[in-house]
């Protein structure tokens, strides 16, 4: 049973990323999946939240096609996905650069494979670095960089890949308060300037208010297995304002709807 | 010729070999340890096959190799290949099991990225795997080399029945030498050895230093997950914490039970099937070469030879009891100056600062090489005082100097990483010092200690092989035991009795491959119990 509310209107857009009937266990025979349905539409910041260990890393991993589900697709655009792919970019939870490369080595890692020209990959890397403020750290090992800014780094790779959707495994836990709004909305901005072809962000991340402020729609897992127990579509205006009165109640809204017991009544559209 | 021209060419021929082989097992390595992270088959049978290699000393096997070379390449080729064969055997496991663990370890998201950006195999050795393995393969180098050093020196000369092959390298050099009592170039080799050991001890202490500031992860990615202590995470930490092949081969199998989660959750992602089959058949074909060559040794042997081998095997028997005592009380005395001079070493930065590169550079020194001249001048001096007791103390000197820097280096690296908490404590509650080792530094570093004392078992079973029975140390004195395995060995290899020294042989690689696997591991699961420290390891 899927519960769903609704904070603003709901927009209607075709899927970029979608997952349907996924049933997932691990080969311990832990089930980890009953029956997810998922879908990521074109410009939307989609949150997956849950209960820690509920399996939300291996949802991403199943989205990513890293993970085979049991039963069930994972489409992109349409096509089944069926292995990782650069155009679907995972960004993990534990920060992940190679220690052994620069900040410019380690992003040129997601054009490896691409057909580009060495300029072109350095142009890119440089690109990519400079968006995510990176720009001249270049020479900098990870060891040399603080833990922000090696996410940096891991999201600047990630970019580098041009992909059209981005799986993001708790990306700001690592960073101070700062670093990570800035952040957020760096990446808010670039998934609508239309710059790039990133058309949809998936977002697993256990701050209420960095759910609110990103995305459009919010799944919540629970239960073993896992499933879909409930879906907040989120329309307030952009850009959303943490310290606002409005974002303030909505929160307010999401925790109640969260929190046992649950307020059953309809939250009624700001 | 000019002999210290000589000199040096024999330093450096010995010097290319020993290092030539360590990166042909590094290179190797790398392939088969990808190998074996593909496909569960061909890493069972990789992995029983380093188990049983490096817990045998290979010098051991060495008549019957020598003579395989010689049947069948023959000549001068065949006597450097045999060679390079027996130190190829001694660097190599070492090597192979770090880099093993290595590719095993390799975080999976590290294996996700290169995933996620379509990674072909050489670019997933390239950027990936091979970058994560270097640090493991620094910590291997120095033992590696040294134990090179070690077997290279007494390969290049060897006596077969009433053969004597020789290859160009120090070894040979310095034999001619002695034959010639020509005492100013033997002063020159052993000085020109020096000089080189020390120049390539300095150069790896450099490039572990190297290897560990660049390529080991930071320290947020492994180890501690979000504040809680995960078993996987620390099994792994450990493991790259050990130095030694025994203790790593022990703690492999800690991981392995508590890696089948990871193994499992890696099969699940696993897309290209058919290189599974590949990974497969020369998992196979491993096994079929080690069955092949037992199986052409057994059926060479005739049935009434058979009968004289089995006859002999009781005081084959009794002949390993008493090397185990020998290898027992080298130990001992390894150990306890070990905890000693360890400790000093690791709470004193001064002498810490001249002691460790020292011990080092001459653990690198081979022993092999040194010794004769040792007993030259000592033997009439001790022999004064022990009597018939002189040649087996000599014998355990072997041992013991070919061997004990193991133990206390492993000690040492394991006070160096105690965490500083358990200093405070001990000063805290003013511990004097046998309570401070008793309650504090021995049982945090034991499973330092215990890899150590692996190692140090290991290649003690080397020095006994050499000195129980060593013909013309200097002139005409031969040094021997009464009673020794090694000693049995080494008499029938050198009267050509191949039959009965391969036999010897066999008898003493099964039972010491079992006896060491089963005490390394019993021991490090008693280390684990008591685990604690895991910083600090490559201060070296
Ligand atoms: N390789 C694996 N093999 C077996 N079980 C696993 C494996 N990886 C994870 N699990 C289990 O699957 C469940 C989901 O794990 P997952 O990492 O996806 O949770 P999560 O929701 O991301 O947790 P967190 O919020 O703490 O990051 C957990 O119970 C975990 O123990
Ligand atoms: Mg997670």
């Amino acid at each position: 049973m899927v519960e769903e509310i609704q904070i603003g209107n709901q927009l209607n857009s075709e899927p970029v990323l979608s997952a349907e009937n996924i049933n997932f266990s691990y080969d311990n025979g832990y089930k980890v999946f009953e029956n997810i349905n998922i879908e990521a539409g074109k410009g939307k910041v989609i949150a997956i939240i849950g209960p820690s260990g509920i399996g939300k890393s291996t949802l991403l991993r199943i989205l990513g096609g890293f993970l085979k589900p049991d039963s069930g697709d994972v489409k992109l655009m349409g096509r089944k996905l069926n292995m990782p792919i650069p155009e679907v970019a995972l960004i993990h939870q534990s920060i992940v650069t190679f220690p052994w490369m620069t900040a410019e080595d380690n992003v040129k890692l997601a054009m490896k494979t691409k057909r580009m020209t060495g300029d072109q990959i350095e142009e890119k890397a440089k690109e990519s670095l400079a968006r995510v403020g990176l720009d001249g750290f270049e020479e900098l090992y990870p060891k040399e960089m603080s833990g922000g800014m090696r996410q940096r780094v891991a999201i600047a790779r990630a970019f580098a890949a041009d992909p059209y959707v981005f799986l993001m495994d708790e990306p700001f836990a690592h960073l101070d308060e700062l670093t990570a709004e800035g952040l957020r909305q760096d990446i808010y901005n670039i998934l609508f300037s239309g710059e790039t072809p990133l058309k949809s962000v998936i977002l697993v991340s256990h701050n209420l208010t960095e759910v609110l402020e990103l995305s459009d729609e919010i799944y919540i897992l629970n239960g073993i297995p896992a499933s879909v127990v409930g879906k907040v579509n989120v329309t307030m205006k952009r850009p959303r304002n943490p310290r606002n009165d409005e974002f303030n109640a909505n929160l307010d809204m999401l925790y109640n709807y969260l929190t046992p017991p649950r307020k059953r009544e309809e939250v009624k559209k700001k | 010729m000019n002999v210290l021209l000589l000199i040096i060419l024999a330093v450096l021929a010995t010097a290319g070999r020993v290092i030539g082989l360590v990166i042909l097992s590094i290179i190797t390595g790398w392939f088969l340890a990808y190998a074996s992270i593909k496909s569960k088959f061909f890493e069972n049978a990789y992995i029983i096959m380093i188990e049983i290699f490096e817990s045998v000393p290979v010098i051991t096997f060495f008549p019957i190799v020598l003579v395989i070379f010689i049947a069948r390449i023959g000549g001068p080729l065949g006597v450097e290949l045999a060679g390079d064969f027996l130190v190829f055997t001694a660097v190599v496991w070492n090597i192979w099991m770090g880099e093993y663990q290595a590719f095993k370890t390799v975080p999976n998201e590290m294996v996700e990225v290169a995933e996620n950006s379509n990674f072909s195999l050489f670019q997933k050795l390239r950027y990936l795997y091979i970058p994560f393995s270097v640090p493991r393969i620094a910590a291997n180098l120095f033992p590696s080399v040294s134990d090179g050093f070690f077997y290279i020196t007494v390969s290049e000369v060897f006596v077969v029945g009433i053969h004597t092959y020789q290859s160009f390298g120090v070894g040979s050099v310095l034999n001619t030498f002695v034959a010639n009592a020509n005492n100013t170039a033997i002063e020159e080799t052993l000085m020109v050895l020096a000089i080189v050991i020390s120049i390539i001890v300095l150069i790896l202490r450099e490039f572990s230093r190297y290897a560990v500031s660049r390529y080991t992860l930071d320290n947020d990615a492994p180890i501690l997950k979000r504040g809680r202590l995960n078993m996987k995470q620390t099994a792994r930490a450990f493991s790259v914490l050990s130095k030694n092949p025994l203790s790593r081969l022990a703690t492999y199998y800690k991981y392995r039970e508590a890696d089948k989660h990871e193994d499992k959750y890696e099969k699940t992602v696993k897309r290209k099937k058919y290189l599974k089959y590949v990974y497969a058949s020369m998992g196979i074909i491993i096994l079929a070469l080690i069955l092949y060559s037992s199986v052409s040794l057994i059926i060479s042997v005739k049935s009434s030879e058979w009968y004289i081998l089995f006859s002999k095997t009781p005081s084959l028997l009794v002949g390993l009891g008493y090397d185990y005592l020998r290898v027992g009380s080298i130990l001992l005395v390894s150990m306890i100056i070990a905890i000693f001079l360890g400790y000093y070493l690791a709470v004193n930065k001064r002498a810490e600062y001249a002691g460790i590169p020292t011990i080092q550079i001459v653990s690198a020194y081979p022993a092999p090489i040194y010794f004769p001249f040792l007993f030259i001048f000592t033997e009439p001096f001790i022999f004064s005082i022990f009597g018939g007791f002189t040649n087996e103390l000599y014998v355990l000197g072997l041992g013991f100097v070919s061997t004990f820097y193991y133990v206390l280096y492993s000690f040492w690296m394991g006070v160096k990483a105690m965490p500083s908490e358990y200093w405070e404590i001990t000063k805290n509650l003013n511990m004097g010092f046998f309570k401070k080792m008793r309650k504090v530094v021995i049982p945090s570093t034991f499973p330092y200690l215990i890899s150590g004392v692996s190692s140090t078992i290991n290649s003690a079973w080397g020095g006994l092989m050499i000195g129980e029975y060593w013909p013309h140390i200097y002139g005409t004195h031969t040094l021997y035991v009464h009673t020794g395995l090694m000693k049995t060995i080494d008499l029938s290899t050198s009267s050509g009795n191949i039959a009965l020294a391969a036999w010897g042989s066999l008898i003493f690689g099964i039972i010491v491959a079992i006896y060491s696997v089963m005490f390394t591991r019993k021991m490090m699961d008693l280390a684990q119990k008591k685990y604690v420290a895991e910083e600090g390891v490559y201060s070296a």
